[in-house]
């Protein structure tokens, strides 16, 4: 329908315009006060049949020409006025910073931390990212937040602008403000085990993989037992009872090497993808492993920063 | 989802108190509906019942509306609106489930809160009426508020400061407007002096405790004697009571030119704030001669607005002393016909006119006839039935009360051949020195007679010959106890609530004219005032900034200024400045003037000295060596000079 892709086509330009508009006056920052600049106040719907009530009320005192309406009235109308003047400073001075970059896998939802700090109370707060339905009450007193954002394609962006508004404390007016923190988060190959070996060297000893993994028992969970043997789906479905993984055998010393074939298009997401898995697998097992990419390797080690290397390396490939 | 019991409970309280307060506009039935209604809103809210179904309740108001519909003919335009309004607001609080019809309700409090004061404009009143705003407030604020906040004070008292000026500078100075368009009235029933009188009508009134009007005069108050408030003109008689002229209705839409101009007569000027009556007449001395605002000056020299009022008018009246002047023979004609009825004062009357032709000496020997016979001033006088009412109040009840008086006077009169009508209005009125106004009260309605002497309409009070008190003193002096006791009924006879009373009436009187009275006359002259004052406000409030500029610029240097420097540096900088200016700023004094004793060979000896003497005077802290520092500069001048020049030279 044309009607609607050319409402679509504006709505494009206008987020462009604003984009831009909103990048001129606030770059990202790592550290990002709420001032003056920052922040745009409009009237809310509410504040528009407030407005209509005074109008009301205004016309009732004149042809009644009674003094006591139109008091009222403009008592109103100041009151009006004076939450401008409160529903910004409900929302000045709030200070934030997102310290930790946020990663996850495609599809999965990310939880993106913020630091939070200000001087005095802030009253109903509400954050979403930027064109994202999902909003946060701000917390009280403000110490950190947690906002989910939707992760759809491998690799590293920069954080959108995080939406921060309040109607507080009469819902006449409302505040808000887009603030850019400059902060990347990182979005790696979803993790799936492709289910035709077409191309079975991209593992060199996937046969020891295999027969590692169907050598697995589930044993219920004692303290000091490794945390990366958790069985972390397990978990999500039975929290009170978690389950690791034990190897019936010694994990062989031999290093691995998780390949990634050059390819292009849907077969590369898949061999991503693949290699995800087997990044997490082999972390899990406790081996040492190394990447190999088209025009890039990474040499044998093992351990969480080792893995979260390894991945990002997926994710920008 | 709104779950917040306490709220609701807000807004139950607060449509029971609209429902209170706006209780005038709605009939009996609909007030108990209503108040069944949120009593059970309330009970289940107690008992944690849920909100009734939209359905139900949606069924319930609009057979609710209907009803009010059918009785939209008696209620009127303006009471059915408010009506409709208050059913709108209770069927929403009865079914109220989500936060924006919470937002709705609030919005629709608002307005029926300002429609409160359509209704009522009293002080008491409106302190309640601004009380249950405060709560709606209150409930609009938790409404967009967390749900455990409390009230931040401080932060309330600061935007308190703040919205005082700013809420009293737009009433102040935000421009008024005409009325837009006419607006729809309420019906009430008026009060005061009626369309007719007959004996007895007034006693009612004399009963009745409630303000009539409050006047303040320009100049001093006139005398009691001339305080006859003239309101309603009664001229059609029917053998037994007093009804205002038929031709006197259509005439008043045809104003003349005012015509009492006796440059004898003494100038009057007054300012009347008149109650809401309900009627259009209003209330003049003697002779106006213009009067303020869209009102109707008419030639019989009574005044009278174009809608009844509904609200108090402030006016301001401007005329004389003299009494009014004679329209045209059809106006003498009218108050001639004596009707049916009372043959034995109609022979009074002839005997009267063949002793006394002329009209003056004919209600004299009324008056002496009133002072002399044994005649009484009473608020009960026995019933006068039959259809020779004022025969039998003339030669056997000869007791009456003013409109007893006003109406016999008149009778014979007329019979004597003499145009005369009785005068429906208020006299005297009580006095407040301090506060400067007179109140006039519904107890002060009189009745009087007014008669055509040579083409003028003479005031003539018979009651004044009855009860001359009754005219000088208040209406309380001269009724003996058990009367006065009538008047007064219970609590009003208590000492101190009579103090509070008229201290409250007193409080009234200043929001009648401040507040209630406040038009953009009064406007105009704020305005006036302020730009004739500009000048002096404008100097006052640069004053004020240029001190609090000192004030703080002075606290800023203070701040600013480094540790005190000790007076003999000061004397030493003061006396070598230019030469100083040299000094390394890191090098202390001394050494400097060391160093200087060095490089000019020429003044070693005393800038040796004076090395000495300032650390003498600077370190040892010894006055007389700042002494002898002051002197030594003093006698070394000529060689400062000296060394300023070598120094600059070098």
């Amino acid at each position: 329908m044309p009607a609607i892709t050319l409402k679509q086509r504006l709505y494009q330009h206008y987020l462009t315009f604003i984009r831009r508009y909103l990048d001129k006056r606030q770059p990202p920052a790592d550290n990002v006060t709420l001032v003056q600049k920052l922040i745009f106040i409009l009237p809310t719907r509410y504040g528009w049949w407030f407005v209509l009530l005074l109008g009301l009320l205004y016309l009732l005192g004149t042809n009644y020409q009674n003094n006591l309406i139109l008091l009222l009235c403009y008592l109103l109308l100041s009151l009006f006025l004076l939450s401008i003047v409160l529903v910004y400073q409900n929302m000045s001075g709030l200070t934030m910073q997102c310290r930790t970059a946020a990663a996850g896998f495609a599809g999965e939802t990310l939880q993106v931390t913020l630091q939070l700090s200000s001087a005095k109370p802030q009253l109903m707060l509400s954050f979403s990212f930027m064109q994202q339905q999902h909003t946060e009450l701000m917390p009280l007193p403000a110490t950190s937040l947690t906002l989910p954002l939707p992760a759809e394609r491998r690799g590293k962006y920069s954080l959108p602008r995080i939406k921060i508004s309040s109607q507080y404390p009469f819902g006449l007016w409302r505040a808000w403000s887009y603030v850019a923190l400059a902060q990347d988060y990182w979005v790696y190959p979803h993790a799936e085990k492709m289910l035709q070996q077409a191309d079975d060297n991209s593992t060199e000893n996937s046969g020891a993989q295999a027969k590692a993994h169907s050598g697995d028992l589930l044993a219920p969970y004692r303290s000091g037992d490794s945390l990366r043997h958790m069985v972390w789906k397990r978990l999500a479905r039975d929290p009170m009872n978690p389950v690791v993984r034990q190897q019936q055998f010694t994990p062989q010393a031999e290093p691995c090497w998780v390949v990634v074939p050059p390819a292009t298009g849907e077969a590369l997401e898949r061999r991503l993808s693949h290699a995800a898995w087997q990044l997490l697998a082999l972390e899990q097992s406790a081996q040492r492993y190394g990447l190999k990419l088209p025009g890039l390797t990474l040499a044998q080690s093992s351990g969480a920063a080792h893995l979260q290397r390894c991945l990002q390396e997926l994710a920008l490939c | 989802m709104l779950r917040q019991k306490s709220l609701l409970l807000i807004w139950a309280g607060l449509q029971l108190s609209l429902l209170l307060l706006l209780q005038q506009a709605f009939a009996w039935w609909i007030i108990s509906l209503f108040a069944v209604l949120l009593f059970y809103r309330v009970f289940a809210l107690l008992r944690n019942n849920a909100a009734i179904s939209l359905k139900w309740v949606n069924l319930l108001a609009g057979i609710i509306a209907v009803a009010l519909l059918l009785n939209l003919r008696q209620a009127g335009v303006l009471h059915f609106m408010l009506q409709i309004l208050l059913l709108a607001a209770v069927a929403r609080l009865l079914a109220l489930q989500h936060l924006y019809e919470a937002r709705q309700l609030v919005w629709v409090h608002y307005f029926l809160i300002g429609c409160c004061f359509i209704l009522h404009q009293d002080m008491a009143i409106a302190m309640l009426v601004l009380a249950v705003f405060l709560l709606n407030l209150y409930s609009h604020y938790r409404l967009f508020a967390p749900s455990g906040a409390r009230l931040n004070w401080p932060q309330t008292g600061r935007s308190v400061l703040i919205i005082l000026p700013l809420w009293l500078g737009m009433f102040l100075l935000f421009p008024r407007l005409p009325a837009f368009w006419q607006i729809p009235q309420a019906n009430v029933a008026a009060t005061g002096l009626g369309d007719s009188i007959d004996p007895g009508s007034i006693e009612k009134l004399v009963q009745d405790d409630s303000l009539a009007f409050r006047v303040e005069f320009d100049g001093a108050l006139p005398p009691r004697q001339q305080l006859y408030w003239r309101a309603r003109l009664y001229e059609d008689f029917d053998g037994r009571s007093w009804h205002i002229s038929p031709l006197r209705r259509t005439a008043a839409r045809y104003n003349a030119a005012p015509t009492g101009n006796d440059a004898a007569a003494a100038q009057l000027s007054y300012s009347v704030i008149a109650e809401a009556s309900r009627q259009t007449g209003l209330f003049a001395l003697a002779t106006p001669n213009s009067v303020s605002g869209n009102l109707q000056l008419n030639s019989s020299g009574l005044v009278s607005a174009n809608k009844p009022l509904s609200q108090r008018l402030s006016y301001q009246v401007k005329g004389t002393a003299s009494p009014v002047l004679l329209l045209s023979a059809q106006e003498q004609q009218l108050n001639l016909a004596t009707g049916s009825g009372n043959p034995a004062t109609k022979q009074f009357a002839a005997e009267l006119l063949q002793q006394y032709p002329q009209p003056a000496q004919l209600v004299a020997a009324i008056a002496e006839h009133f002072g002399n016979q044994a005649f009484y001033y009473s608020l009960t006088p026995p019933l006068l039935a039959g259809a020779n009412s004022i025969d039998q109040f003339l030669f056997s009840s000869r007791s009456g009360f003013c409109s007893h008086y006003a109406s016999a006077t008149a009778v014979i009169l007329r019979a004597a051949g003499i145009a005369a009508r009785v005068v429906g209005g208020y006299q005297g009125g009580q006095w407040h020195p301090q506060q400067n106004y007179l109140a006039v009260r519904q107890r002060e309605a009189h009745a009087w007679v007014e008669y055509l002497d040579n083409g003028v309409w003479q005031p003539f009070d018979p009651t004044a010959a009855v009860a001359p008190e009754r005219v000088l003193n208040n209406l309380d002096d001269i009724l003996p106890q058990e009367q006065r006791n009538l008047l007064n009924s219970g609590w009003r006879q208590l000492a101190f609530l009579q103090a509070a009373r008229q201290q409250l009436m007193h409080l009234d009187y200043y929001w009648s004219v401040w507040v209630l009275g406040f038009d953009d006359n009064s406007q105009r002259n704020l305005w006036r005032q302020l730009i004739q004052q500009l000048p002096a406000i404008a100097a006052s409030i640069a004053g004020i900034l240029l001190l609090l500029l000192l004030i703080g610029g002075g606290y800023l240097l203070k701040r600013r200024a480094p540790a005190a420097v000790p007076p003999a540096t000061m004397l030493l900088q003061r006396a070598l400045h230019p030469v100083l200016q040299l000094k390394p700023p890191s090098q202390p004094l001394s050494v400097y003037l060391q160093q200087l004793a060095i490089s000019q060979p020429q003044h070693r000896e005393w800038l040796q000295q004076l090395s000495d003497v300032y650390e003498q005077a600077v370190y040892a802290d010894k006055p007389q060596a700042l002494m002898q520092l002051a002197a030594l500069l003093k006698r070394r001048r000529l060689q400062i000079k000296q060394l300023r020049s070598s120094v600059k030279n070098t």
